[in-house]
């Protein structure tokens, strides 16, 4: 073999892809990411959507950053700041007031008990039992998959994972882990209804556990989103989000400071055309203007289908492995509506105490999120989406011009796949339009005070930012796809049926909104293969 | 002086009663106590028109255990299958889709729908068929106590593991999927033609509250696929005389052993004393001691009405108080002057003898489930066909005919409550429905009885109407059924066992669950 110039190539700049591309650096390999557009980060980005306006393009926050990839790429020498959002969730109920969602156990009972003294004294007990099933999760994710069946030795950092796991458990572990398998199944609408009686409550929580999921509040194995969602957070803090100051975007940042001072080099503007293949092993990529590229090793950060079945020639891949990649479901449920307001949105029923600093949200009851999913269930947009809204210049008016707000809205459902016609400019207007005015009916002044509006359908997704089907997750969050099972049945372990063809990223083992734990694993994997 | 027993079974269903065949076949002293003036439960025969009966609840038989049929010696008290060897789904244009028992003729018909489907269907088959014999020995399993370190769970634990990692990577991939997915999202990776994946979906939602995009819902298709009927796989069949027979049948057998059946005598309470179960105490006030107590009733009565709550752990009740009934079907019999002509398939033919389905596409299922979500039936529900009398004319006058219409989604939960009104509006609902594809129905409709969730759990007992004593959802399976710790038959009460459906493996007329209940009471020496 002809000696490449890189040791692995690795394609994307999502968080997984820059932190792998640290990791693989620190330990001496030579690394070369390419990034198809100008700013890194993938879909967690933050861009100039409107004008002189600093916006979060897809997600609000970071999702789950373990604190040891923190420490160990020295993140905040390299400029990250993290924000953690207090209250979490706020939400104006139905017939006046709100709820809210903060840190704090106790003053969230407060709020609750404005709603119900039933929930509010149960409110701990929900708020530590999810913190404990979080955990359990948290420790399976740290680790690579488990394997069933599959026979071999363990490696390593599976005996870490298991110790890992044996420890977080404790000597009630079996009694804990069996609970999980009770509740992992379970439709959130179940398990809230064993909880509480208050229906903001249920319908503020539950958003959680549909958020990017083409499912109802409803359907079985919502309620493993919901804690899922929940992996990361601390005790009693349901629903907690993380941000870096500036922007999600500014997490990139920091990784890709983290990387090239490890080394490794980072191209924008380097669009991969395909995998090149010899022998049955990936020996470099060739780019869009016809550059070849040689590698020993290939990391894809892009999701496993596009990767398998876009950058990978179908002769090179066994059938039934394309089959497999074929059969991962995306199904993108979201669109994304950024406005520039002249004023800060007055929501009824929410007064002062920094109220908006988190995300409003607008999800009623139960019914209501279910009443949306039943439109996309028939693929049409939602008449009465259930919304999440951010106002980051609430905390940070550095991110907008003087006297200007950023309202950054998470719209459900919106199908990839509408039922009858495609996603027009006229579709997406309309969708705007329909978001301002849900809006409108519990921020009423709203309307008025739009300077600019950018809508971000889920095809806008895909296109500008490479979700495959406007799947924030690379691929839909439930049980039949995750651990062995993500990306696909028997590949958990970051390697792909082709030598040599890595895969990391959010359509991997643990999955979505976890930033650089599957960087990290894959590139112990790949560091562990012989090349 | 009152008798004493050995045992007394709570509640002639056929768990029930086949617990009590086996128990007094093994020598105890066995006493049944049926609150209704039949046994059977939900598998009863009755009378419900002069000259038309009716298998009046459950009405087909395919999950049988076979060594139930053996050991009880079934067919020398009068069992005798039926074979139902087909299903039409009639579809809106007037065609309809059909399974047959023959496999070619079978295969002709998927292809004139689907070529790609008809390739498929081989290759289906054989996972179902795979999947299924790996999950047939749990049928036969009594769930270990993944709490306990008693030695013996231990090892039945480590033994479950080792059976489960036997299967190998590939199938046990495929099970996962099996116990995670939507039945919609299942089919959808191996078919195209729509009434094809909503017809097999829709035995992922019986019994559920559930639609069939819903994940959770492709485990129960394989539940179907378990039938077995003389050791053929997937056939369906009637018992002759109604499902009733069946009932009749394992109350013979238990008889026959020594063991005593009382009808018209309903129990009130278990006796307990320092928490151990003494006997019973009946409706009528009279008291029956006996060292064993066996309930064959739904673990909400078994837990909480038979027992003081005070007698259980705290994480007991709490369990069977959110374990989940949501009855969703119905039922509507039918004495019919004349047989149904369907649009489809038009006059008497072959396809009268098998099932018919309605459950055109899978929207049409969502939509049905909809409608239930909200507290209201279906107006236009799934409906599960089937015409007794073409296969065993006893069960109506000559020339006359039975139908029976299993329905969902009928919410027990609807909105206002059950009312006679609604009721009949129930039932017009579903005759309309079926009248679309068969215009001659209401023609020959000569009585109707229609049966919602309400009336199920007011005759039969079954909380809230749940056909399976509690919804067969993953989270209420095997070790969950009806809680951990409690799901080996025993309860916290010495001497009181668990024997109904609400426990593993539970649904349809299987029997396993009286079965494993009354080996685990041997192997106890609880007597």
């Amino acid at each position: 073999m002809p000696t490449a110039a890189y040791d692995v190539v690795i394609l994307g700049s999502e968080p997984s892809a820059l932190t792998a591309a640290a990791y693989l650096a620190k330990a001496g390999r030579r690394v070369l990411l390419l990034e198809r557009r100008e700013d890194l980060g993938g879909a967690v980005v933050t861009e100039e959507l409107l004008a002189g306006c600093r916006v979060d393009a897809v997600f609000d926050d970071i999702g789950w950053l373990p604190r040891s990839i923190v420490s160990e790429l020295e993140l905040r020498r390299h400029g990250l700041e993290l924000v953690q959002l207090d209250p979490m969730v706020t939400a104006p109920a139905k017939h006046g007031g709100h709820l809210a969602l903060w840190r704090q156990l106790g003053r969230t009972q407060d709020s609750i008990r404005a709603l119900s003294t039933r929930d509010a004294e149960r409110w701990p007990d929900f708020a530590t039992g999810m913190a404990k099933h979080a955990a359990l999760l948290e420790s399976l994710y740290e680790a690579p998959a488990p394997r069933p069946g599959a026979g071999g030795m363990p490696t390593s950092d599976d005996l870490r994972g298991l110790l890992r796991l044996g420890r977080r458990a404790g000597l009630r572990g079996r009694a804990d882990l069996l609970e999980l398998a009770r509740v992992v199944p379970m439709s959130i609408a179940e398990l809230l209804d064993d909880w509480f009686e208050s229906d903001t409550l249920k319908g503020a929580l539950a958003g959680g556990a549909i958020g990017g999921l083409m499912q109802g509040p409803r359907s079985g194995g919502t309620a493993f989103l919901f804690l899922h969602r929940h992996v990361g957070g601390e005790s009693g803090a349901v629903r907690a989000r993380q941000t870096a100051r500036g922007g999600a975007g500014r997490l990139a940042d920091a990784l890709a400071a983290a990387a090239r001072e490890a080394g490794a080099e980072i191209r924008c503007g380097a669009c991969v055309d395909r995998v090149r293949v010899q022998g049955g092993r990936a020996t470099g990529v060739v780019l869009g203007n016809g550059d070849e590229i040689a590698a020993r090793a290939v990391l894809s950060g892009k999701d496993p289908r596009t990767t398998m079945l876009d950058l990978v020639e179908p002769l090179h891949l066994d059938p039934d492995a394309a089959r497999a990649a074929r059969q991962i479901r995306f199904r993108g449920p979201m669109a994304r509506v950024h406005l520039a307001v002249d004023e800060l949105p007055r929501f009824r029923g929410i007064g002062g105490d920094g109220l908006l600093g988190g995300s409003v949200v607008i999800a009623p009851s139960l019914d209501h999120l279910e009443r949306a999913y039943d439109d996309a269930k028939y693929g049409r947009v939602s008449e009465r989406p259930y919304l999440e809204i951010a106002i980051p210049t609430f905390a940070d008016p550095s991110r907008a011009p003087a006297a200007t707000h950023i309202v950054s809205v998470t719209m459900q459902y919106a199908p990839y796949t509408l039922r009858e016609g495609e996603w027009t400019p006229e579709r997406r207007s309309a969708l705007g339009d329909l978001v301002v005015g849900a809006l409108a009916e519990y921020a009423p002044a709203l309307r008025e005070t739009v300077i600019e509006r950018c809508v971000l359908t889920p095809r806008d997704l895909e296109q500008r930012y490479g979700l495959r089907e406007g799947s924030p997750d690379q691929g839909e969050m439930m049980l039949d796809q995750i651990l062995f099972m993500r990306p696909m049945p028997g590949w958990s372990r970051h390697a792909t049926p082709i030598h040599g063809l890595w895969l990391c990223g959010s359509g991997t083992h643990p999955g979505g909104r976890i930033a650089g734990v599957s960087g990290r694993l894959a590139a112990r994997e790949i560091l562990r293969a012989k090349h | 002086m009152a008798r004493s027993y050995d045992v007394i079974v709570i509640g002639g269903g056929h768990n029930g009663l086949v617990n009590a065949a086996y128990l007094a076949r093994a020598g105890k002293r066995v006493l049944v106590a049926e609150r209704r003036e039949r046994v059977g439960g939900a598998a009863v025969s009755e009378q419900v028109f002069p000259g038309f009966t009716f298998s009046m609840f459950s009405y087909v038989v395919s999950l049988l255990r076979p060594e139930i049929i053996r050991d009880l010696e079934l067919p020398r008290h009068g069992l005798q299958i039926l074979p139902l060897e087909s299903t039409i789904t009639p579809l809106a244009n007037g065609d309809y889709l059909g399974s047959w028992g023959d496999h070619d003729k079978n295969r002709r018909e998927l292809y004139r729908h689907s070529p790609r489907d008809a390739e498929a269907y081989d290759e289906f088959g054989r996972l179902m068929h795979h999947m299924a014999m790996a999950v047939r020995p749990l049928l036969a399993t009594i769930p270990p106590d993944p709490l306990s370190l008693d030695p013996r769970e231990l090892l039945a634990m480590a033994k479950l593991g080792a059976q489960v990692t036997g299967l190998g990577e590939a199938r046990i991939h495929s099970l996962f999927k099996l116990m995670t997915m939507s039945a919609a999202d299942f089919l959808d990776e191996w078919f195209e033609f729509e009434p094809l994946k909503a017809t097999k979906s829709a035995s992922g939602i019986i019994g559920t509250f559930l639609g069939p995009r819903s994940p959770g819902t492709a485990y129960v298709l394989l539940h179907h696929y378990m039938g077995e009927l003389d050791g053929a796989f997937r056939a369906w069949g009637f018992a002759k005389g109604g499902t009733g027979a069946v009932s009749e049948a394992v109350a013979g057998a238990a008889r026959r052993h020594g063991a005593e059946i009382r009808t018209s005598a309903g129990v009130a309470r278990v006796l307990v004393k320092d928490g151990r179960a003494g006997g019973v105490v009946l409706d009528s006030g009279e008291e029956i001691r006996a060292k064993v107590v066996v309930s064959g009733l739904d673990p909400r009565r078994t837990f909480l009405e038979l027992v003081e709550p005070r007698e259980l752990p705290d994480d007991l009740v709490t369990a069977v108080r959110r374990f989940k009934f949501r009855g969703s079907s119905g039922k509507v019999n039918l004495a019919l002057g004349e047989l149904p002509d369907f649009t489809c398939l038009p006059g008497v033919g072959p396809h009268l003898r098998g099932a018919i389905s309605i459950s055109p596409d899978l929207d049409y299922l969502e939509r049905a489930y909809d409608e239930a979500k909200y507290g209201r039936f279906s107006s236009r529900p799934y409906m599960d066909i089937v015409i007794p009398s073409m296969i065993d004319p006893g069960m109506a006058p000559p020339g006359k005919h039975v139908m029976s219409i299993f329905v969902q989604y009928a919410p027990y939960d609807i909105e206002g409550g059950w009312t006679d009104a609604k009721r009949e509006a129930f039932g017009d609902a579903v005759i309309d429905t079926v009248s679309c594809y068969s215009p001659n129905l209401k023609r020959a409709i000569l009585h109707r009885q229609v049966l919602t969730p309400a009336d199920i759990e007011r005759i039969t007992g079954l909380s809230e109407g749940n056909i399976f004593q509690g919804e067969l959802t993953p989270h209420q399976l095997f070790f969950f059924r009806p809680s951990p710790r409690w799901s080996g038959y025993r309860t916290p009460v010495r001497g009181y066992y668990q024997c109904g459906s609400g426990t593993h493996p539970g649904g349809g007329i299987m029997g396993a669950s009286g079965r494993l209940a009354a080996l685990r009471i041997l192997d106890d020496r609880a007597t």
